[in-house]
């Protein structure tokens, strides 16, 4: 009968097959995820992440992952506060440095106190907990970007005080007090001991980042798979219709807050000891913009996506110093932003010819030019960018290559907002062409021999690009705001 | 006694009257429907019951004690469920979250126990998907299987009335609040709702306030019907009487200028 047929929706029903088609990764990832269970996964993800130091001497490496844990730790924390609970926090780094300063109050001469580790780490959880508390509840009141800037101003106090509570007046004191170390921070911290065992070198400290790490995920994804999780899900959702259905809202947005704050509060505690310092300027607003880049990188909400954030904005930037690397990654993600890009597929391997072709016909034409003075970039030992450079011409004078990359530069950016109007699939194809070798050009000429502001320009160009054809960050479930 | 009494309640908001000297009760096992055009105030009734508004004066009693004052939980924990007239899902959580989420307060898990996943808490857990699950399955096979796993915000909008209902029932509560259960339904659909909240009453032995504007919902199962206008009660009785009464059948068609005129 036809009324057996009302509200089966075949849209409905072939839901997951598209959702599967659209995002592959997060197909991968969810068939994964349910072959073993999540401790599981963790366990194997820890065992291959603590084989690094066997493969590498190279401390720097070791201290980039040491790194990619720890801000992976702490975005898990400001994951629970936006990402599940929905409230808008930009003063998360604030906790950090509470945890940071209360490591060096309490194991440090500066005043004196020589805590043992164990017992510094839960007073630092606890106190940032309660300076999370403190946040939330004045915080009740206010809604999405109220609550931001309510936050963001708490988080600018706390470095503005900890720069400048150098001479505080105390009643009973004869003179000022130096309450925080000013600029110049807290020195000499004690390190890490647990059970008589002294963590001096970066491996030590790189174990106890994965141990972090790993630990916090698991507490959280407990915390996400449970009543507590689901209520702040709901909040997130619709805050009256949570109240409605039972659930102390105003509770559970406290309870969040401090969740956060007490996870940053022990991360930073971990980083001070690490550091062996703390200065102010470890918490500016570029450790939050990471961290939130870290956390919409990876999709919000999502365990592994923050991993996987965590690694590319903390170990891409240190990657990109090398020039040798930084143009393979340079190189390797233009291919495949074209493969992502370009359809139907067959187009990107053509494009890429004729790009080829047409550097060549250039080189032709301005080599035999012989008054411009033009010629092939010098070789630099690295056989791919040789091949490239023999390629490429380019200015003789050194000073005159830049100044061409910059009016490239400029070029670049006109064409390259061209190309993304044109919708015509062959007038776009011809257009790439000059671009993309104008792209080569303005790599080699300017940006490669700048790697401090290449580095940004990187990471930036490499959001953008995400956030196009990922709007949901790389492992993100679709979220709808009104249906 | 009554289940549920409002007594002498009013409410303003600015210069606007919206609730007026309103008294009406329900016994338990009653369904009464509220009628009444757009703007009558049926609405800002169940708002005030649930603890959204506070009554300007008037006293609210449920099961013998005053409500009034009382946070939209704590109203929740008594008894009292509700839906919503605008649809108000968790839309990107799956339904069997959804349903699941409304037993919080019915659950004990503390952090200890949820992060250690004591056998306290697996067993809270098994208990309250067990109860989400037949939650569901109360809606005949629109809920069940696949559907678990998807997030709200796929479902067509007869099964989200419908999620909406299951949601509130995972409260537990003596009273159910219906605003508009049928709002956006076909003719099907909306006889299978007018069944559905006898069922409720017959089997789960509840209480309903129900706001309906499609009168064959509202003849079908009212034990009783409550027109209001203005915020004032105007008619009361049997849905034949209300539906015949003059003063009602003005408030919805506006009375006959042509005589007036002359």
């Amino acid at each position: 009968m036809s009324q057996d047929k009302i509200g089966t929706d075949q849209w409905v029903e072939q839901y997951q097959g598209r959702v599967n088609r659209r995002n592959r990764v997060a197909l991968l990832v969810d068939r994964a995820s349910k072959r073993l269970p999540v401790w599981a996964w963790l366990i194997i993800l820890a065992l291959v992440a603590a084989t690094l130091p066997l493969l590498t001497s190279n401390d720097l490496v070791i201290r980039i992952a040491g790194n990619v844990a720890l801000l992976g730790a702490l975005a898990l924390g400001l994951n629970v506060v936006v990402g599940y609970a929905g409230l808008l926090d930009l003063g998360f780094v604030a906790f950090y440095g509470i945890g940071a300063y209360a490591y060096a109050y309490l194991s440090s001469n500066f005043i004196g106190i020589h805590l043992p580790t164990g017992i510094t780490l839960i007073a630092i959880t606890v106190i940032s907990g309660l300076f999370g508390l403190l946040l939330g509840l004045p915080s009740l009141r206010l809604l999405g970007d109220y609550l931001a800037i309510v936050t963001l101003g708490f988080g600018l106090i706390f470095q503005q005080l900890m720069t400048s509570m150098t001479r505080v007046s105390i009643p009973g004191q004869p003179s000022p007090v130096n309450l925080t170390g000013g600029p110049n921070g807290i020195l000499n911290l004690d390190p890490i001991r647990i059970f008589g065992w002294t963590a001096s070198s970066v491996t030590d400290y790189y174990y106890i980042m994965l141990v972090l790490l790993v630990v916090m995920m698991l507490v959280i994804y407990h915390l996400y798979k449970s009543r507590l999780g689901r209520a702040w899900s709901a909040l997130r959702e619709d805050e009256l219709a949570a109240e409605a259905m039972g659930m102390p809202t105003r509770r559970l947005k406290v309870q969040a807050f401090a969740t956060g704050a007490a996870i940053a509060g022990l991360c930073g505690g971990l980083f001070a000891a690490w550091q062996g310092s703390v200065f102010p300027s470890n918490f500016d607003t570029n450790l939050l913009i990471n961290l939130y880049a870290i956390i919409v990188l990876g999709g919000l909400g999502s365990l592994p996506g923050v991993l996987i954030g965590s690694l590319v904005i903390v170990a891409v930037p240190d990657v990109l110093r090398n020039a040798d690397l930084a143009g393979k990654l340079f190189y390797l993600g233009a291919i495949v932003t074209l493969f992502g890009a370009l359809k139907p597929r067959w187009q990107t391997p053509l494009l890429l010819i004729a790009v080829a072709v047409f550097g060549l016909i250039v080189k032709f034409i301005i080599l035999a030019i012989p008054s411009l003075g033009w010629a092939p970039l010098p070789p630099v030992g690295s056989a791919y960018l040789d091949v490239i450079h023999s390629w490429l011409v380019a200015p003789a004078n050194p000073v005159l290559t830049g100044n061409a990359g910059n009016i490239g530069f400029a070029a670049l950016l006109i064409l390259g907002l061209g190309v993304t109007r044109i919708k015509n699939t062959w007038a776009r194809f011809v257009v790439l062409i000059p671009t993309l070798y104008l792209l080569v050009f303005v790599w080699e000429t300017r940006l490669s021999q700048e790697a401090s502001v290449t580095r940004l320009l990187f990471i930036g160009v490499l959001l953008i690009v995400l956030m196009i054809y990922r709007p949901n960050g790389l492992l993100g479930q679709k979220r709808v705001e009104i249906v | 006694m009554p289940l549920i009494e409002l007594q002498d309640v009013t409410k303003r908001f600015g210069g606007l009257q919206v609730v007026n000297h309103l008294s009406l009760g329900v016994e338990p096992g009653e369904i009464v429907s509220l009628i009444g055009p757009n703007g009558a105030g049926k609405t800002t009734v169940l708002n005030l019951i649930t603890g959204l508004y506070r009554p300007d004066s008037g006293d609210i009693r449920f099961d013998g004690r005053s409500i009034v004052g009382l946070s939209m939980h704590d109203v929740t924990r008594i008894g009292i469920a509700r839906t919503f007239q605008s649809l108000r899902l968790f839309l990107n959580m799956t339904v069997l979250e959804n349903v699941m989420s409304a037993a919080f307060l019915r659950t004990h898990a503390n952090w200890f126990d949820i992060i250690v996943r004591t056998p306290r808490f697996r067993r809270e857990e098994a208990q309250i998907r067990q109860l989400a699950e037949a939650k569901l399955a109360f809606f005949g096979e629109r809920l069940v299987g696949y559907r678990h796993d998807q997030p709200a915000y796929s479902l067509s909008y007869a099964n989200r009335r419908r999620l909406e209902i299951a949601r509130a029932m995972m409260t537990e509560p003596k009273l159910l609040l219906l605003d508009e259960p049928a709002a956006g339904m076909n003719p099907n659909e909306t006889g299978e709702v007018t069944e559905l909240i006898g069922k409720l009453r017959d089997e789960l032995k509840l209480t309903i306030i129900l706001i309906e504007h499609d009168m064959s919902v509202v003849g079908g199962i009212s034990d009783r019907v409550i027109a209001l206008d203005h915020g004032e009660k105007i008619a009361e009785g049997t849905f034949d009487a209300v539906a015949t009464d003059p003063l009602v059948v003005e408030a919805y068609l506006g009375h006959d200028e042509r005589h007036n005129r002359k």
